[in-house]
Order: structure tokens, then C-alpha cells, then sequence
């Protein structure tokens, strides 16, 4: 990190003499390394996945080479540049709009037919281009060899040998970027020949393309060979209905003379022509036969084996989570516990700073509240960039499909769901690998419903405060259950009502299982937990103070104050009492106070209002001010309540756990009814925000708002009234 | 049903019975003056039109209600239909007559020709596509020799491609004739190579960009435990997809 800025701020100065400025475009196939590759040459942390479609986000980074300053933008991984999903679409607007300087291809070397064919795709858009061969050293592996000189020349490009994951050929392709700028022009002669019949066809449009005289900037022949592929956006871009029908008139004709139509034709003289580049510079040295990958699936996704294993999968996930994760929070607990102290002794025994109040109470539990559950979230995080990296991921969605098809939705929004269990930002931008826009609102509207790393502290404080440890792991597997329950239960519904729609095709990769490396796993897990990180950092931290604020003012007024005094003075004055008794009448005094000063304040009123509504669901106005702070963000819950009790027992400088509390205030029955609101209710307002920004609209925000909220009411007051009936 | 089918029907009452075919398929049921609109005549010849139709049991029809077709009068006009369409694509796909003047002639020709020479035409049209020697770009050249001049430049070096092309096919394929059936059919752990993607849409162009072109070897990994979705092995990767979309591809078992 420091190496890159350094390298920044000397582009910066010596920008006057000769440095170069270039736009680097990366493109890929999923799954062909591309985003270990943008780590690798820009050195940002960037998520690195093992699932189609990871990267959907453009992302860019800087890098320097020599005299060049490079400023590399991540292209989504896509198959082809028809304007199929959302990220072809992002990825052939940067492609024709963007005009990068330089292309670089990443091509899964051990798979070369299918990404070439995106490769020839981008020739086509006549832009200058590199091919990087990656995992060049699984394809010597399987035996394939490359005459890499002849593969040049026919395709008119250079290309790199790499390895992405282990750092080999970074030089050699930043080299070759910068020659194939150097020289400019594209080479067209080797373009593929589509057949006498086809040329035919597109010199017409091409001509016609070229006389309206409209995108310019693209060349004619790729806008002639869209229009024949009957491709949508080019059409709209266009708006020009005379080429539209000048087009479907050549595409009839070609139907009628090759007995197929143009878009199956053109694929298939593409795919030809690469079989023909590959037949003469590839070799194959061995057999093929049976890989570890092929092996590993003839378990992992057997008929027999293949859902246990997932569900095993899973379960170990969160086992791991808690058992790995308790000695660290343990650690972290204490540290902020003696943080408390120490900074409490500044401060002379039983002052009313208010300083000490907001830095105790306000920051420090607030904070430290949330911190605690760092490790807990690290490590599902790291299960989920393990399963993701290796490729398990997409083994899910296809074990998965079958269920997710029956409720309507595709087997791929199990990805987000499943990220969704880590943090439901993410996972609701992790929707755009979904080709339907139906498919996408239903999932982003429900993914909240999956159970979220920050309702893990949630649980955590709930759970061994009213369960025996026995239940501990048992009770935490109900409440996910129940989540996922109401997930399906409202895609189902959604799927019915509002979102109706046809379920778009299950046309998936399956990777080839890799082995994850370590980096890629830590970056991975370290990216999505210091977001987790940033939000306690900023949004709780601010919210501690609001809330800690909103308990302070505006306070009991001086003739309520004096009240209390005057009580305080008669026992205290009272000689008919005996020391003990006196003293534990006092106490009460303050805790009234206490309890009095909060009921008063802004936080306490505006629980006091809340609480009706919320009494069916067993919440006192204590909960129902708590729920108030977990509304912003749900990790903000648990050091709500902390604030929220230690106010009330302010005379306690040896403050009890909350859990203790907790357990002598509450049943097991509002402890579980807790857990159950917080699942279910609207999630933080950051996921609100993710969604408005997904779905471009403010409507299917403020409807997940609505909606959660009042499932949550719901399903929370049923359990609980039902529970009384019972106990 | 036996004495309405015995006299043919006239030809101006088959146009009625066609037109009342595609009313019905678009709103369900027919009124007199959709008919009289579609066909460009007089309400009066329709209501006895209408009545003719109606004795011969073709369509149920009582004045000032809606039309619909009888099961009789459905199938008949299904077989009307089938004639026009298969003249209209003769023309057009192995004639290259112009759409609208193809379909325009159709109209006339349906009524003259009987259904044995229907089907010869059909069997044509499927002899054509099949013969190396008269293939789709023998159909092609033909059509550019309708817009063109005429000459018979270039018959050798089309004949010895054609042998060629043969030779390959025998090659890569030993048994030409082997029925096809749908993917979702093909067992696992066995191969097939795909005939075409029927239909269209979004699934055909991401199956197509994925290297599923006609001609590319298939096989079938697994069926998921669930029993939906398939694992396919195509050019060396693997590919899942669902039985519904596998049934659109069209493949030949090898």
C-alpha cells in the first residue's frame, strides 16, 4: 500500500515531462482470473470469486509502468458482448463508449475456444488489444501446448503467457500494453470471414451504416454484424428504422438461404473460425481424461452425497464462526472493559461529567459493543470467500435450482442469499449477476431476510443469556431456519402478486474447483469485514452518540430534581433508620431518578410511543427504544441496551454484563421474540440505500421498509401471544 | 358429419372458414363484421356464408351472437391453414418469391391443390434441405440466379466441394439418419451432438455465445440431486442448465 501511494504522487510531479496516460479496459470470461490479474497489476485489494460474476461493479485502479501511467478499469466478466445481462451490457458500454486505449483480454488459457470467442468479439470493435493467457500452468498441466507465434499472427494480436495467482508475466503484459499502443493501429486482416453469403449481406449494411452516418465513432461493420444479430440496443441506439429493416430483410434472406437464422450463424462461423486458429496452433499431448475437478463433483454433487454435503457445508459454516470466534471476543471484551476503566479513573469517583458520560457510555460501549463481534463475522466471511474462491459457490446454485425454480426464482439468487448471511449490502449488489429484472427485485426485497452478520451480536448476546449451552447451536440453526423460511415464503408470495414473470434460463458455468489461495481468501474476507468494520466505525459510532444525546436531553426539570433531593435529605436525615436499610432506600431513590430522567428524555419518549405498538410483541418501552437505534443499523441493538441499562443502574459503578440484566428483566419467551424482530424487521439503512440505488427506485426501497417492518410485527406478536397461551 | 364433409367446400367459403380461424385465435370468438373486414366484402354475403357454414356443421352460429368453430369446423380449418403456409414457405424459401406476393398466391393456389400434392410439396422442400446435391446454398444460388444474370461459371468447383462436404459429414458423423431427439432425453454419461436450438430468445443467443453451435458434442454429466437442473460437459467445461431449456435442444445421440 504505502509502494502505491509513493508511486502515485511521483506520476503526479513528473505529470510535465514524458509521462504517458493510458486507459487500460481488462476483460474477461468469469472465472478466467481477470480480478487476480487487476490485483495483481494495480496491487488494490479487490474482491477476487470463483462464481460467474463476481465482479459487477466496474472497478478501476491505477498502476505505473516505466513511463506510463495506467489507469485500469475492471470490466465485469461476460461470455460475449451481446446485450444479455446487466454486466455485458456495463462491459460493452465501457468497450464502445469508453474507448480505453488498450484492451486486455484475460483468456483462461486451459479453456481456450470459449474465451476466445469474446476475444474476437473485442477485434471486431477494432480496439487495440493483448491477450493474456492465464493459468498458463493448468494448461501445461492438461497437456496443451501453444505455438504462440503462430496464434499472433493469425489473430494479429500479442500474447502474454501468465499465471495470475502466482505473479508470473505481470511485466511481460504491461510491456506489451504499452507496445500495442505504441502502435496503434489494429490489425483487421485477421478478422473472421463469415461465408460468402453472410459477407454479402454485411457489406450492404455496412454501406447503408456508413452513409446514415450515425456512430461514428464505432465501426461500421460491428454495427452492421449487431444489426444482424438482431441486437437490441444497437437498434434503439440507432433509432433508425430503415436500417432495422434493411437488417431484418438481410437476416430473412440469410434464414431462407442457410436455413437457420443470422445470430446462430454468426456464432457459429465465430466458433469455427477460432476451431480453426486452435487446430493449427494447439496442441493437445495428452488424453483427456478424467480431471480432480470432475472427480471432486462426482461426490460433492452426487445424487447420494451432494445435498447432505451442502447442508453439512453450511452448518459447519456457522459452527466454525462461533467456536473459532469465542476466544478472540473474549479478548476484545476484556480490552474494552479495562479501556472503560482506565479512562473512567480519570475522572473523581461519582462525577457527573458529562464528558466522561459520552466517552464511557456514548463511545466506548458503543464501539466496543460492535467490535466484539469482529471475529465472528472475519470468520464467516472467511468460510464465505473459501466457498466462493474455490468454486463451491456455484455447485450450490445448482444443487439449489430446484428449489429456488419452485418458488419462482433462480437457482443463482442463492449466491446472494447466501452472502446475504455476511451482510445484506453485498449481497443485494451481488443481485446484478441475475439476468431478469424481476428475478433481481425479488431477491434484493428478500435478502434481508438472511440473517445478517450484524444480528449476529444480536444472538449472541440473546442466545447464552436465556439458553442452556447445550442449545446454544441449535437455537441459532432455528432462527436462520426461520429466516430462510420467511424468505421463500415472501419470494414465493412476490412472485405470485407483485413481480410475476417468467424465470429467465439456468445457463450456468460450472468452474473448475480451484484451490483458494491464501491472499485471495484474506483480501476476500477483508474487504467485506472492514465495510462491517467502517459501518461501526462511522454510522454506529455517530449513532451512539445521537442516541447517547437523545438520552441526556432534555432531562428532568430543576423542581423534579429538587424533588428527588428533598427525598433524599428526609432519609438521609432519617435517625430512626438503621445504616444498611438507609442506604439501600437511597439506591432506589436513584434508580427512580434514573429511570425518570430517561422516561423523559427524547430516546425515552419517543419508546414511550412505540410502545403500544409493540407491547403484543412483548416489548417494553426499554426494547422498544432499543429497536428505535437498531432501525439505522441492527448491531446498534446491542449497545442500545447496553446504554439503556447502564443509565438505569447508574449507582453500579461494577456494571453487570447485559446479559445478566437482560436475563432478570425478561423471559425466555421476549429474549426469543427479540431475536425474531430484529431477523425479520427492515434491515439497516444502508441496505435500504443499497436497494433504492439496485433498483433505481425509491418505491421498492421504501416497500422493503414497510414490508420487513411489518412482517416483523407480525410474525413477532403471533409467536409471542402464542407463547403465552402455552407457558 | 359424414355428409357435410362429402362436398367439398367452395373456395370462397374456405376463405371464410380461414378468416374465422384466425379471429377466433386472436379474440377468442367472431363477430359478422370481423369477418366482413378481414375479407374486404358486404355484411349481407357473410350471413349467408355464415348460414352454409353452418349446415355443414363447421361453426355455431346463431344470428346476432358471436362465432365460434365447431371441432369439425376447427380441424378442417386447421388443414386449410396448413395448406397456405405450406405454399406460402415453398415460395418463398425454395422458389425466393417475394413474402407478400408469395402469400397473395398462396391464397389462390390453397384451394386448387389437393393434399397429397400438399405433402409431396413438403417433401420437397425436406429432399432439398437434406440432398448434398441440392443443399440450402444450392436454394441460394438459385435465388441469386432469379435477381441475376445467368451463367453456369463455377458448376465443377461446386460439385467437388459438395463431394467434400459429403465425405465430411460421413466422416464426422456415421449415421446420417439417426432420428434426433431433445437433450433432456439423453441419458447420463452418454453423448450427442446438437442438431439446433429451437425457439429463441435470450436462453438460444447465451447457449449460443457459450459455444453451443450446431454440430457441438454434448455430454451429459449429471442430474442434480434434486432431478433438475443437468450438468453438461460442452468444449471441455461444464455447463448446467435446466430439462425445461434442455428440451429446446434439438440433438442427435451418438
Amino acid at each position: 500500500m504505502p509502494n502505491l501511494l509513493r508511486e502515485d504522487e511521483k506520476s503526479t510531479s513528473s505529470s510535465d515531462s514524458s509521462t504517458h496516460q493510458l486507459t487500460v479496459a481488462l476483460a474477461g470470461n468469469p472465472n478466467s482470473g481477470k480480478t487476480t490479474i487487476f490485483n495483481l497489476i494495480t496491487g488494490a485489494r479487490q474482491h477476487v470469486g470463483n462464481y460467474p460474476g463476481v465482479t459487477v461493479e466496474e472497478v478501476r485502479g491505477v498502476c505505473k509502468f516505466g513511463q506510463t501511467r495506467m489507469d485500469v478499469i475492471d470490466l465485469p466478466g461476460t461470455y460475449s458482448l451481446t446485450a444479455y445481462s446487466a454486466e455485458e451490457l456495463v462491459a460493452r458500454q465501457v468497450l464502445t463508449e469508453g474507448k480505453p486505449d488498450v484492451v486486455v483480454d484475460i483468456v483462461d488459457a486451459s479453456n481456450l475456444n470459449r474465451n476466445l470467442y469474446l476475444a474476437i468479439q473485442i477485434m471486431e470493435l477494432q480496439l487495440p488489444m493483448v491477450l493474456a493467457f492465464n493459468m498458463s500452468d493448468v494448461a501445461a498441466s492438461q497437456g496443451l501446448k501453444f505455438d504462440l507465434d503462430m496464434l499472433q499472427q493469425r489473430l494479429g494480436l500479442k500474447i502474454v503467457p501468465m499465471v495470475g495467482n502466482k505473479g508470473t508475466g505481470k511485466d511481460d503484459l504491461l510491456s506489451a500494453v504499452t507496445e500495442t499502443t505504441r502502435q496503434a493501429e489494429t490489425a483487421t486482416g485477421s478478422l473472421p470471414n463469415y461465408g460468402e453469403e453472410i459477407e454479402r449481406e454485411l457489406v450492404e449494411l455496412q454501406k447503408a451504416v456508413e452513409e446514415s452516418a450515425l456512430l461514428t465513432d464505432l465501426p461500421p461493420r460491428w454495427i452492421a454484424i449487431k444489426l444482424l444479430e438482431g441486437d437490441s440496443d444497437i437498434r434503439e441506439k440507432l433509432a433508425h428504422t430503415e436500417l432495422a429493416d434493411l437488417a431484418d430483410k438481410a437476416a430473412q434472406r440469410l434464414e431462407s438461404e442457410l436455413g437457420d437464422n443470422p445470430e446462430a450463424l454468426l456464432a457459429d462461423r465465430r466458433y469455427g473460425f477460432i476451431n480453426g486458429v486452435c487446430r493449427e496452433a494447439v496442441q493437445s499431448t495428452v488424453e483427456s481424461r478424467r480431471r480432480v475437478s470432475d472427480r471432486i463433483d462426482a461426490v460433492v454433487v452426487s445424487r447420494i452425497l451432494g445435498l447432505p454435503i451442502f447442508l453439512g457445508l453450511m452448518y459447519l459454516v456457522f459452527q466454525l464462526t462461533f467456536t473459532l470466534g469465542g476466544p478472540p471476543m473474549e479478548w476484545i471484551e476484556a480490552a474494552f472493559g479495562w479501556l472503560a476503566v482506565t479512562i473512567g479513573g480519570l475522572w473523581p469517583t461519582g462525577s457527573e461529567s458529562l464528558l466522561r458520560s459520552l466517552l464511557l457510555d456514548g463511545i466506548i460501549g458503543g464501539v466496543g459493543g460492535v467490535l466484539v463481534f469482529l471475529p465472528n463475522i472475519l470468520f464467516l466471511f472467511l468460510a464465505i470467500a473459501i466457498l466462493e474462491d474455490s468454486g463451491y459457490m456455484a455447485r450450490a446454485a445448482f444443487l439449489m435450482d430446484r428449489l429456488m425454480h419452485k418458488i419462482g426464482m433462480h437457482g443463482k439468487s442463492f449466491v446472494p442469499m447466501l452472502i446475504g448471511f455476511g451482510c445484506s449490502v453485498p449481497a443485494i449488489m451481488a443481485t446484478r449477476t441475475l439476468e431478469s429484472r424481476k428475478d433481481r427485485l425479488v431477491t434484493m426485497l428478500v435478502v434481508p431476510l438472511m440473517s445478517c452478520g450484524a444480528r449476529l451480536p444480536i444472538y449472541a448476546l440473546i442466545i447464552p443469556a436465556f439458553f442452556p449451552s447445550k442449545w446454544h447451536g441449535p437455537m441459532l440453526w432455528i432462527i436462520y431456519l426461520i429466516g430462510i423460511a420467511l424468505a421463500v415464503f415472501c419470494a414465493w408470495f412476490l412472485k405470485k402478486t407483485v413481480l410475476r414473470g417468467e424465470t429467465p434460463p439456468f445457463v450456468m458455468e460450472l468452474p473448475p474447483y480451484r484451490l483458494p489461495t491464501l491472499r485471495s481468501v484474506l483480501t476476500h474476507m477483508w474487504n467485506r469485514s472492514s465495510a462491517y468494520l467502517k459501518k461501526a466505525g462511522t454510522i454506529i459510532l455517530g449513532i451512539s452518540i445521537l442516541l447517547w444525546a437523545m438520552q441526556q436531553w432534555p432531562g428532568l426539570s430543576a423542581t423534579q430534581v429538587g424533588e428527588f433531593e428533598t427525598m433524599r435529605t428526609a432519609i438521609a436525615t432519617d435517625s430512626s433508620l438503621d445504616e444498611s436499610f438507609r442506604d439501600l432506600r437511597l439506591e432506589e431513590i436513584d434508580f427512580a431518578e434514573a429511570e425518570a430522567t430517561l422516561q423523559s428524555s427524547l430516546m425515552g419518549r419517543v419508546g414511550s410511543v412505540l410502545e403500544p405498538v409493540l407491547k403484543p410483541c412483548g416489548f417494553d418501552w426499554k426494547i422498544s427504544t432499543a429497536m428505535v437505534g437498531a432501525f439505522a443499523a441492527k448491531e446498534v441493538f446491542v449497545s442500545q441496551m447496553g446504554i439503556v441499562y447502564s443509565l438505569g443502574e447508574e449507582q453500579d459503578e461494577e456494571s453487570e454484563p447485559l446479559r445478566e440484566k437482560l436475563q432478570a428483566n425478561y423471559t425466555e419467551l421476549q429474549g426469543f421474540c427479540i431475536m425474531l424482530f430484529c431477523l425479520i424487521s427492515a434491515p439497516c439503512m444502508a441496505t435500504i440505500a443499497v436497494t433504492k440505488r439496485e433498483s433505481n427506485s425509491w418505491m421498492w426501497a421504501l416497500l422493503q421498509l414497510a414490508g420487513l417492518t411489518f412482517l416483523a410485527w407480525v410474525v413477532t406478536t403471533a409467536v409471542y401471544q402464542a407463547g403465552q397461551l402455552i407457558t | 358429419m359424414a355428409a357435410s364433409s362429402a362436398t367439398p367446400l367452395s373456395e370462397s367459403l374456405e376463405d371464410y372458414l380461414e378468416a374465422i380461424f384466425w379471429i377466433v385465435k386472436e379474440k377468442q370468438a367472431a363477430r359478422a363484421k370481423d369477418i366482413s373486414d378481414r375479407l374486404k366484402v358486404a355484411r349481407s354475403s357473410v350471413t349467408g356464408a355464415l348460414r352454409a357454414l353452418a349446415e355443414r356443421n363447421l361453426i355455431n352460429y346463431v344470428p346476432y351472437d358471436v362465432i365460434t368453430l365447431t371441432r369439425h369446423g376447427q380441424s378442417t380449418a386447421e388443414k386449410i391453414v396448413r395448406r397456405h403456409e405450406v405454399l406460402r414457405d415453398f415460395l418463398i424459401k425454395v422458389l425466393s418469391v417475394e413474402e407478400k406476393e408469395a402469400d397473395k398466391a398462396a391464397c389462390r393456389m390453397e384451394h386448387a391443390v389437393t393434399n397429397e400434392i400438399i405433402e409431396r410439396f413438403v417433401a420437397f422442400a425436406e429432399f432439398i434441405d437434406r440432398c448434398p446435391r441440392a443443399n440450402a446454398s444450392w436454394l441460394q444460388s438459385f435465388g441469386y440466379h432469379c435477381e441475376h444474370e445467368k451463367s453456369a461459371n463455377g458448376c465443377e468447383k461446386c460439385l467437388e466441394s459438395t463431394l467434400e462436404n459429403v465425405r465430411d459429414q460421413s466422416m464426422t458423423s456415421s449415421s446420417e439418419t439417426t432420428e434426433t431427439t431433445t437433450l433432456d432425453e439423453v441419458k447420463c454419461g452418454e453423448k450427442a451432438s446438437i442438431v439446433r436450438i429451437s425457439g429463441s430468445g435470450s436462453i438460444r443467443r447465451r447457449l449460443l455465445d457459450m459455444g453451443a453451435t450446431n454440430g457441438t458434442i454434448i455430454e451429459v454429466e449429471r442430474v442434480a440431486p434434486l432431478g433438475d437442473p443437468i450438468e453438461l460437459k460442452i468444449k471441455g467445461y461444464h455447463l448446467s442448465l435446466r430439462k425445461e431449456e434442455a428440451k429446446r435442444i434439438i440433438v442427435q445421440p451418438i
